[in-house]
C-alpha cells in the first residue's frame, strides 16, 4: 500500500496515506502519512457516522497543504468510540495466512507433546 | 462520537491483538529503513484541487471482475496485485467488497468507511476542493510473500490514469 503511494507520488501526483499503523512509515517511506488509531476497515469512521468521518477527510486534506517535506508523519487526534475487542473488525473466518499459521502452531505443538 | 484529544500518538498496536501485531511488528525495524522518499509539491490551492480517493479494500463495480480471493485461499502467502476502477458515483450498492482480513460489512452498509465519495461530492459542492476525480481505485491490500507486481504493475497503471485525468491530489486509505 505503501509502495503505491510511493509509485504514484514518484509519477508526480500528491498523495497522502491515511495510515492504521504509522510503524509501517519506518519500513515504507510514505510521502505524506496521517495517522488514525481507527480499527481495521473504517479509517474514515463507524458506519452512519457521518461528523467522524467528515473531520477525518478534512484533517487527510488539510495535511496535504501542511505537509512540508518527504515523510512527514501527523498524527490524527481522533480517538475511537469502542474498547479494541468491541470493534469486532475480524471477518467471520481467519484469513489463509492466520488459518495457515494455526494450523503450523498446532501441527509443532502436536509433535512436541510426542516428543 | 467525535470525541478527540488535542493531541494523541496513534498506537498502531491497539486494534491488531497481540497475535497479529507480533507478526506484523516483527517485520518492521526499529529505525528508518526505506529508500528515498518521492515528493511531489501540493501547490494548488485545495479549493481547485481535483481530488481521488483509494482504497485497500478490495472494492469492484458489481459487474466488473471481482478480486480474486480463491488464488489467495490456494496460495495463503500471496493476494490478489490487481486493481480496480470505481466510478464517482458508487454507493454501497454499486459496490462489492473481497478481502479475507477483515469485516467487509462495514463498507457494504456505508462506503463512507473506506471510500467516501459521497462525501467528497459534498466537499466539491461546498466548495472545499475543486472538483471529484471521475475515476476512484481499489486495490486488495493483502499481499503477502510477493507486493512486486501491486508495486510495479498496478501502481503506475493507476499513475497513468491520474495523470491522464488531471488529479491535483489522492487520499489512499489502508483498511
Amino acid at each position: 500500500m505503501g509502495l503505491v503511494a510511493r509509485q504514484i507520488e514518484a509519477a508526480g501526483v500528491p498523495t497522502v496515506t491515511l495510515n492504521m499503523i504509522p510503524a509501517y512509515q519506518r519500513l515504507v517511506g510514505m510521502p505524506r502519512v496521517a495517522a488514525i488509531e481507527h480499527p481495521f476497515g473504517r479509517p474514515y469512521g463507524d458506519v452512519g457516522d457521518a461528523e467522524r468521518q467528515r473531520a477525518v477527510i478534512d484533517a487527510a486534506l488539510a495535511f496535504a497543504t501542511t505537509a512540508s517535506a518527504p515523510g512527514e508523519v501527523t498524527h490524527l487526534p481522533f480517538l475511537w468510540h469502542q474498547e479494541p475487542k468491541e470493534t469486532h473488525w475480524h471477518p467471520a473466518e481467519p484469513s489463509p495466512i492466520i488459518g495457515l499459521m494455526k494450523e503450523r502452531a498446532a501441527k509443532r505443538a502436536a509433535k512436541e507433546a510426542t516428543e | 462520537m467525535s470525541e478527540a484529544s488535542a493531541s494523541h500518538e496513534v498506537d498502531s498496536w491497539r486494534f491488531t491483538g497481540s497475535m497479529i501485531g507480533k507478526v506484523l511488528g516483527s517485520a518492521i525495524p526499529d529505525t528508518p529503513k526505506h529508500a528515498p522518499i518521492p515528493w511531489a509539491p501540493f501547490t494548488k490551492p485545495l479549493s481547485e484541487a481535483r481530488v481521488a480517493l483509494l482504497t485497500t479494500a478490495g472494492l469492484s463495480m458489481k459487474g466488473d471482475t471481482p478480486f480474486d480471493m480463491e488464488f489467495e485461499r490456494q496460495n495463503p502467502t500471496r493476494g490478489d496485485s490487481t486493481f480496480r476502477m470505481l466510478r464517482a458515483d458508487a454507493t454501497e450498492a454499486d459496490i462489492e467488497a473481497n478481502h479475507l482480513h477483515i469485516d467487509t460489512g462495514y463498507i457494504e452498509r456505508d462506503i463512507n468507511v473506506a471510500l467516501p465519495l459521497p462525501l467528497l461530492h459534498g466537499l466539491a459542492k461546498e466548495g472545499v476542493i475543486g472538483s471529484v476525480a471521475p475515476t476512484h481505485y481499489s486495490i486488495m491490500g493483502f499481499q503477502g510473500a510477493d507486493s512486486s507486481q501491486l508495486e510495479n504493475e498496478s501502481a503506475p497503471a493507476i499513475a497513468k490514469q491520474l495523470i491522464s485525468e488531471e488529479v491535483d491530489l489522492i487520499l489512499l486509505a489502508p483498511v
